[in-house]
């Protein structure tokens, strides 16, 4: 344990002068950024998006056509030589971490998980640091994305072409591709439990998300010492599954303990003792009681332990809630509005009880829940009157243009079936098919550069490329969608 | 007629040496009669301009009109449109555009279909608008009130039977009209308490609220009574307030004089009583249908010492209530008693006695008074101008000539449904500023009694004879000749009457209304002489009078175009008589039930040529007979439909009516 302490002591001083060219580059972003008004929530996740694209092609070793191709302003080739030869060093010291664990996994068979899990743990930081300065790395590369931008097409083009060609792998999607990328990277892990060695660069792209996020709200931390608590992670299984409480005897499951033991009476008369139907007590521990505090089992997000700026959560309830919340699929839709959607029922109700009553409206803007609230605000306000609402409509106009857009995309979709059958056309449609299902996912945004690549983008003009916003994922917006219905539409002409 | 009428010299030089000013003033006397007007109008350019310019109200019959019309008057400040059921926007804007600044009061009370940008324009141009009454205006939403609040000088405003507007509407009127001083929300169901409590806050000035029917609760209330100038407040049937609230009363509301709580069925006297006690200025009390009247009640009127008038019709009274109000108050004028349980002589004579300057008295269907008490009235009260006794039944012939020996100054008197002879008509003649006399059903009067009436009461406006079956031609015929200022006639099912009367009744060239159902004698040629004699008649209801046919109709449709209103059913008037109705450009509500020689496309090319109606009642047959597309188009004209499905019923001898109708009545 010891040793591997030290090593990774060792490790995140050494990442130190990294991160600290990290920053550097960001805080050159804003700089560069001419328009303060960018400088949001979605501009300040641009950087590592577009960096990593540009550290994908550079890593494949075409960074130099790259350079070629277009004229780079405001790099420095030295500085990004260093950081490479860096991370090539801190790879190799990866490695050999790796291989001592592999050892010592033999040798120790029968030590408890939580050994294994820590040491887990530790690559896992050093995974990350690598792919944060990887990112960072590339992002000295951002400044002259964006004056090329101008006449981007060509270049999102390519970089959907270089996708394609590096990683023809058929039957996969988008977001597999990406996860090999990083496979491919750090070939010295293939024993690395699967989760975290897929899924490192969409969690990289949540560890920023999530940063970004909850920097703004991180105060209700009660700040306590690392250490003084235990940490519990239950499994993401344990998390949705609908029941936890088992009965023994049948396998039947319930939501709650004493109901469990209700339904315990019915297999026979030891049940029903008063001793067996009273509230089991916590058996007294030997050691003094640590404060359980718990960790979300999402590696890469600011509730897992594995996070530099670790935040517990304090109940087994915070973590379901949380876990929910945070990644998963918002499943219930409220009904009322049809646009709210959440992942926790309670959410939704709490949001039903009061969707649809801000329609109390004043002259002045305000928006009130009640009618008398807003009375009381007119009387008290000289000039404010009641605003006669015209159009109830209005919120009707945005549920309809998804729905337009969704269309768009189904039609891109089947349309794609026109495409003589190979591998790369499978994987098209697939991609594709990611778009229409889950639009808010990450992975997403790399699909239509999948398909521009399958579907002979260069022959269709592609709308102009608003660079910062329709780029990415979650700004996919329905006239995105629409382009891509009319390239299909023109496509399937065309072979037809 | 208050004011003489003056002739015009038919030489037109006097008037070139007389000042605008003073024609006006000679025009000014000329309105009793529109037709003077339009005569005068007609003499020459010079008269004809100046009577454009002197016109300050304008009731146009077709929203068609508008723009001619109003260029043709440039002074116009009140505008009627009541006769026009459907006003469109263009209509409107030329209204605005037309009259931009001395436009001062509108009235769209019948009008239906307004458009909320129309009403806008017209708040927007019409800067010095202070009166706009919407009263049944039921499709208005808020937007519509929302236009409104764009008058910002206006002071009143009816809004009654506008349903479809909420408390979000009148929040805009209160926002934007902070100069209203009359508002009426009667039946606006959508409005509640947040509403009105935001008018009190944000109008200060208003004098008179009707808030009747309306959904609100106490909470509305004490924001109300802040208001520093309400004189007039109207809570009828506003059954969300209740004893409760009342308390607030306590702190204030010192200008009211007017209130009326009819039909608040959850107020008992505790909350009456406080509500009295804190208003000391009150004048008007109306608490009718509510509460039972007992002592404790009346008691609470002991502070009111300014109360003139009190109406508790259709309340229970007890005697004692009765005596406690005579005590306490001290100088009433005016009691209404109508339909009041528990009213007997000893109560009645009660107040009185205490009561001497009473001026108005309704002790209508007060059925246990007796000669007793009316002795007592025209003993003490000898200034009554109003009396009404309809349906008093114990009450003896005699008493009546006590009535009119005392009560000189009697202005109405109804005496419906009760034992009066022709010698208490003879009494009564001597009543000379009487205008209104009601004899309906009253069985034993004759010729002879009305012979004394016409030449008693020469300032009769108003006679009801109905099923006063005693009466023929002759006493038609004194009353005729007497009261030359007749406006109002009814002399339903009078057997009796034949085309004589109509011929005598045509010189009374005041008529308006005019009602002679079921009188089997009168033909065409009796209505012909109405025709042309009266030119005022509005209203004509010939009902059951079978020999009037087409030639009558024709005459009427030349002669009476002022008719607005008719009903025809069971005469033989055919399509001819129908269509030729239709040139009666005022004609706004018609009723043919059993119309015999009616045919669908007669009365289909009838209803296409009266582009003003407004109300049609038909039999129910002619729904599926009449085209469809025809009926729409009639409704989206303005024209309701009010189908009936009514039997022929075979007509009853007149006393064996009152025989069938009392016994409905117990």
């Amino acid at each position: 344990m010891d040793p591997n302490n030290r090593l990774s002591g060792n490790e995140l001083r050494n990442s130190i002068p990294n991160q600290t060219a990290f920053s550097h580059f960001n805080t050159q972003h804003p700089q560069k950024w001419e328009d303060p008004s960018l400088i949001d929530y979605s501009t300040r996740i641009e950087p590592p998006f577009q960096g990593f694209n540009q550290v994908k092609i550079s890593q494949d070793g075409l960074g130099n056509e790259m350079r070629s191709t277009y004229k780079i302003q405001d790099w420095d080739p030295s500085a990004m030589l260093n950081n490479l030869s860096f991370l090539e060093q801190k790879i190799h010291q990866l490695q050999e971490l790796v291989h001592l664990i592999v050892g010592r996994r033999m040798q120790v068979l029968g030590r408890p998980d939580e050994f294994v899990t820590q040491q887990q743990q530790l690559l896992n930081a050093d995974l990350t640091s690598i792919i944060v300065q990887l990112i960072s790395t590339a992002g000295s590369l951002l400044p002259s994305v964006k004056s090329t931008l101008p006449a981007a097409p060509p270049s999102v083009g390519q970089f959907g072409q270089l996708g394609g060609a590096v990683f023809p792998l058929p039957g996969l999607n988008g977001g597999v591709q990406l996860q090999n990328t990083n496979g491919s990277k750090v070939p010295d892990q293939p024993n690395q439990s699967d989760i975290s060695a897929n899924c490192v660069t969409e969690q990289n792209l949540n560890i920023e998300e999530h940063d970004l996020k909850e920097e703004e709200d991180a105060d209700e931390g009660e700040n306590l010492p690392p250490g003084t608590y235990e940490i519990l992670q239950p499994e993401k299984e344990e998390i949705l599954a609908p029941h936890t409480h088992f009965c023994t005897i049948c396998g039947k499951g319930f939501k709650r303990d004493a109901n469990l033991r209700m339904h315990m009476r019915g297999h026979g008369d030891e049940y029903k003792t008063p001793a067996a139907l009273a509230k089991p007590h916590k058996e007294p521990s030997s050691e003094p009681t640590l404060i359980k505090r718990y960790s979300c089992p999402y590696s890469g997000c600011k509730r897992n332990k594995d996070h530099k700026k670790f935040q517990p959560l304090k109940t087994i309830l915070c973590v379901k809630n949380h876990y929910k919340r945070t990644h998963c699929d918002k499943s219930y839709t409220c009904s009322r509005c049809n646009t709210k959607r959440f992942s926790v029922i309670a959410d939704l109700k709490t949001h039903e009880k009061h969707c649809g009553k801000d329609k109390w409206l004043c002259s002045c803007g305000t928006t009130f829940s009640r009618k008398d609230k807003l009375f009381g605000h007119i009387t008290l306000f000289q000039g404010h009157t009641p605003a006669i609402s015209v159009e109830e409509s209005k919120a009707l106009v945005g549920p309809s243009d998804q729905k337009e857009g969704n269309q768009g995309t189904n039609k891109a979709g089947s349309m794609n079936f026109n495409f003589p059958p190979n591998a790369t056309s499978d994987s098209g449609i697939q991609s594709i098919m990611d778009v229409k299902g889950n639009t808010d996912d990450p992975a997403g945004i790399f699909s239509p550069l999948n398909f521009d690549n399958f579907g002979g983008f260069g022959e269709f003009p592609r709308p102009p490329f608003d660079d910062s916003e329709s780029s990415f994922a979650f700004l996919l917006s329905g006239s995105y969608n629409y382009s891509q219905k009319n390239e299909a539409d023109d496509n399937s002409n065309n072979l037809a | 007629m208050k004011r003489q009428k003056r002739e015009c010299p038919e030489s037109s030089n006097p008037f070139d040496v007389l000042s605008e000013e003073i024609i006006f003033m000679v025009l000014d006397l000329l309105e009793q009669n529109p037709l003077d007007k339009k005569a005068f109008s007609l003499v020459c350019k010079s008269f004809y301009a100046t009577e454009s310019k002197h016109r300050k109200t304008l009731k146009p019959l077709r929203q068609q009109h508008l723009p001619a019309v109003l260029s043709r008057y440039p002074n116009i400040t009140h505008l009627d449109l009541t006769m026009c059921s459907r006003v469109s926007d263009a209509s409107l804007s030329s209204i605005s555009n037309a009259c931009r600044f001395n436009l001062r009061s509108i009235d769209f009370s019948q009008s239906r279909l307004l458009s909320c940008s129309g009403l806008l324009g017209l708040a927007q141009n019409c800067k010095n608008l202070v009166e706009i009454d919407l009263s049944n205006g039921t499709e208005l939403k808020d937007s519509a009130m929302a236009a409104i609040a764009e008058a910002r000088n206006l002071e009143k405003l009816w809004l009654a039977r506008c349903k479809s507007i909420t408390d979000m509407g009148i929040g805009c009127v209160a926002v934007g009209c902070r100069k209203l001083k009359l508002l009426s929300l009667k039946w606006c169901l959508g409005v509640g308490d947040l509403g009105v409590g935001l008018v009190a806050v944000k109008c200060k000035e208003i004098r008179s609220l009707d808030l009747s029917y309306l959904p609100i609760t106490n909470k509305c209330l004490p924001s109300i009574l802040k208001l520093q100038y309400l004189e007039d407040l109207v809570l009828e049937g506003c059954f969300g307030i209740d004893d409760d609230s009342l308390g607030v009363f306590k702190h204030g509301c010192k200008s009211l004089k007017s209130l009326d709580m009819s039909s608040c069925q959850n107020i008992s006297q505790s909350g009456l009583s406080s509500l009295i006690s804190g208003t000391e200025g009150l004048q008007q009390l109306t608490l009718a249908y509510g509460s039972p009247v007992t002592t404790s009640l009346a008691n609470g009127l002991k502070k009111l010492s300014m109360l003139q008038s009190i109406k508790l019709d259709g309340c229970m009274i007890t005697c004692d209530g009765l005596k406690t109000i005579a005590d306490w108050c001290i100088s009433l004028r005016e009691l209404s008693l109508s339909k009041c349980s528990g009213v007997t002589d000893e109560g009645l004579s009660s107040v009185v006695m205490k009561q001497r300057g009473l001026t108005k008295l309704d002790i209508t269907c007060c059925r246990k008074i007796t000669d007793a008490s009316i002795a007592c009235i025209a003993n003490l009260c000898n200034s009554l101008t109003s009396f009404r006794m309809e349906s008093c039944t114990l009450i003896s012939r005699e008493a009546f000539v006590l009535i009119g020996q005392r009560c000189h100054l009697l202005e109405e008197l109804d005496l419906t449904d009760n034992e009066i002879d022709d010698e208490g008509l003879k009494s009564i003649s001597r009543c000379s500023k009487l205008a209104t006399l009601k004899l309906g059903i009253c069985l034993n009067i004759t010729d002879e009694g009305l012979m004394h009436i016409g030449k008693g009461c020469p300032k009769l406006k108003e006679l009801d004879l109905y099923r006063s079956s005693g009466i023929t031609d002759l006493g038609i015929l004194e009353i005729a000749r007497g009261c030359s200022d007749l406006e109002m006639i009814n002399i339903a099912y009078c057997k009796e009457i034949t085309d004589a009367s109509f011929l005598s009744l045509s010189k009374c060239s005041q008529l308006r209304t005019f009602e002679s159902r079921g009188c089997p004698l009168i033909t065409s040629f009796g209505l012909t002489a109405i025709a042309v004699g009266c030119k005022q008649l509005t209203k004509l209801d010939i009902k059951k009078c079978h020999n009037i046919d087409d030639a009558g109709m024709l005459q009427l449709a030349h002669f009476s175009q002022n008719l607005r209103q008719i009903n025809l059913s069971y005469t033989s008037v055919t399509d001819v008589g129908l269509l030729s109705l239709a040139s009666i450009s005022c004609i706004q509500n018609i009723t043919i039930l059993h119309l015999k020689g009616l045919t669908p496309s007669g009365l289909a090319a009838a209803l296409l040529s009266c582009g003003g109606l407004t109300k049609m009642k038909l039999q129910s047959t002619f729904k599926w007979l009449l085209p469809q597309p025809l009926l729409e188009h009639l409704e989206a004209r303005g024209c309701a439909f009010q189908w009936r499905d009514k039997v022929l019923q075979a007509e009853l001898d007149p006393k064996c009516w009152k025989l069938q109708l009392e016994d409905t009545v117990e």
